[in-house]
């Protein structure tokens, strides 16, 4: 849109503003009514930009003069609004970490942190789930001639589990928002990578929102559509179907018709694999039980670096309890929760990745998978 | 113990439901049998006054008798895990109530967590008991199954809570095994009582 500038000479140029004002019905600034135009008076209207053609055009073919005074109104428009998003420098002002999202919202978020943080943050595709929806993880990397180690983390794989997904946009937030001033994070970030996976279970967290709260796996139909869902935790291929399953759909703990089976299985596959010689550490979020499971869910038999594993993640459940004295349990998932197999963690093990942990956030049971939005903040940050 | 059962024996601490405050510890031994239900033996000591137990127990029951209008709410929490503070002590009534099902329902294999209340009605007396229909989602695990209960709650001051329930998961086994028509009215209710 433009606004032009024009100062009539004769009764005639006069006569043709007014009708061709009325005829567009262009805004006027200056006079506001058409009835207010004077020959040798100051007139400015603004055109929207379908009719700037036709409208100049017309002024040159009865030799009226005119001056172009804004070459753009939605820029100075934008220039002089503060926009809400794009002032802030590291997180989208007004996004508040302390309540649940929706995943149209986390989708904008993510464009968002990218493109406030552009020097640290790269958002890429994943894949499409199995309702053609995009799956994207957000690289936290500070710009360096080296290749660093990668540390994985993804959230959100069963819907149900909110307080996850919260978790990973916390997580974010954190790391940005003290990158400057915690020279803690800096070294880190100095040797590392962070490939971090908001939600996962992009149709399922949707289906969680808008029809069944405690909706578990994603959204692929079985049996001619009369049953939907695979648990995308018992699809990977780590002992796939092995134990800790069903064959049936109608289970929650449904593997699949197959290991990868699902597309959501397949694209986080297909990352990790390209890059696995690289990641060090492959962390996956869920709710509820205050765990920190290490390998393996589909056998007893201890992973090969198991006492390290142990160490690591004492050290951590140690570090989470100081903060709001959270008790954490700490164990292989066979030896303290029960049996499953086609788990994340396991695959990650199993494929090399040394670091492989299941973190069960809170809580113990009290709230389950609707914890409160007051607890998100504690949670966070002593996970954190 | 060979030929009879396993044999669990257990020290564990308790915390009160709804404010998260230490409530005591107990020791217990559960014996899970062959063919029947498991025998279960404890002892508990209370951290909290016995009689500031009973004096709000007291308090709750008479709002509950002094309804004019029944209470009637949904989603007990909501998705976002809120519930109104009013709400908080029927909540807690849904939590007792449920524990009755989830012991009945738990095995050496499977256990239960309350996930959420759907609904909850009361039902106002003229005698002096408070009387509510819960609708309660458990969640069971390892199977992460959700299983819808619908349970009846009697409580007389001063005396056990009587429970009734059906879940819907009882009644697809009927429907599958005895190949009755579908039709959810013929199920088993359950009746429990006595010190819990």
């Amino acid at each position: 849109d433009q606004v032009l500038h024009i100062v009539p000479e004769t009764l005639q140029q006069v006569q043709h503003l007014q009708h061709l004002c009325s005829t567009f019905l262009l805004d006027l600034w200056k006079p506001p009514l058409p009835e207010d135009i004077w020959a040798g008076e100051d007139l400015d209207i603004r055109v929207p930009a379908p009719l700037l053609q036709a409208v100049k055009d017309s002024l040159d073919q009865h030799m009226i003069p005119y001056k172009v005074l804004i070459h753009d109104v939605q820029e100075l428009v934008d220039q002089s609004m503060p926009r809400e998003m794009s002032s802030h420098r590291q997180t989208p002002e007004g996004y508040v970490y302390t309540q649940y999202h929706p995943m149209d919202k986390i989708y904008e978020w993510m464009t968002l942190i990218q493109e406030n943080n552009r020097e640290l943050v790269t958002q890429h595709y994943l894949g499409n789930t199995f309702e053609n929806r995009p799956m994207y993880y957000l690289k936290i990397s500070q710009p360096s001639d080296k290749t660093k180690k990668i540390i994985w983390m993804d959230c959100g794989i069963h819907a149900r589990e909110w307080i996850s997904p919260a978790f990973c946009q916390w997580f974010v937030k954190e790391i940005l928002q003290n990158y400057e001033s915690d020279a803690k994070i800096r070294r880190f970030l100095q040797n590392l990578d962070l490939y971090i996976l908001p939600v996962l279970n992009v149709d399922g967290y949707i289906y969680s929102w808008e029809t069944a709260r405690l909706w578990r796996k994603n959204r692929s139909p079985h049996m001619n559509g009369t049953c939907y869902g695979t648990d995308l935790n018992r699809n990977f291929n780590s002992s796939w179907g092995s134990v800790g399953v069903s064959y049936n759909c109608s289970s929650e703990i449904f593997c699949g018709s197959g290991p990868e089976s699902e597309p959501e299985t397949k694209a986080v596959v297909q990352l990790i694999e390209s890059k696995k010689s690289d990641i060090l550490c492959y962390l996956t979020i869920h709710s509820y039980g205050q765990y920190i499971l290490t390998p393996y869910g589909s056998t007893t038999e201890p992973p090969s670096n198991n006492e390290e594993l142990m160490h690591v993640a004492q050290e951590a459940a140690a570090a989470l309890m100081g903060k709001y004295g959270t008790s954490y349990e700490v164990g292989s998932t066979s030896l303290i929760l029960y049996s499953n197999s086609g788990s994340s963690r396991d695959w990650a093990h199993m494929i090399g990745i040394p670091f492989s942990y299941t973190f069960e956030l809170r809580d113990k049971g009290t709230y389950g998978f609707v914890l409160p939005a007051d607890q998100i903040q504690p949670t966070c940050e002593e996970t954190m | 113990i060979p030929a009879v059962g396993v044999k669990y024996y257990l020290h564990f601490t308790t915390e009160d439901y709804i404010s998260g405050q230490n409530a005591g510890s107990c020791v217990a031994t559960v014996l899970y049998l062959k063919n029947s239900r498991p025998a279960v033996n404890i002892k508990c000591l209370h951290t909290k006054d016995q009689n500031q137990i009973q004096d709000e127990d007291n308090r709750f029951h008479q709002q509950l008798r002094q309804q004019t209008k029944p209470i009637i709410a949904n989603d007990i929490p909501d998705s976002h895990g809120n519930i109104d503070r009013a709400l908080i002590p029927v909540w807690g009534l849904a939590v007792a109530g449920s524990s009755y099902v989830m012991f009945e329902k738990s095995t050496e294999n499977l256990g239960y967590f309350m996930a959420q209340v759907k609904a909850v009605k009361q039902r106002i007396r003229k005698d002096n008991a408070a009387e509510f229909e819960f609708a309660v989602l458990l969640h069971e695990t390892p199977t992460q199954k959700i299983d819808l209960c619908h349970i009846h709650v009697i409580w007389t001051l001063g005396h056990p809570l009587r429970v009734k329930y059906i879940c819907a998961s009882e009644n697809h086994r009927l429907e599958d095994g005895s190949g009755m028509e579908s039709g959810s009215a013929s199920g088993i209710l359950h009746e429990r009582e006595g010190n819990f």
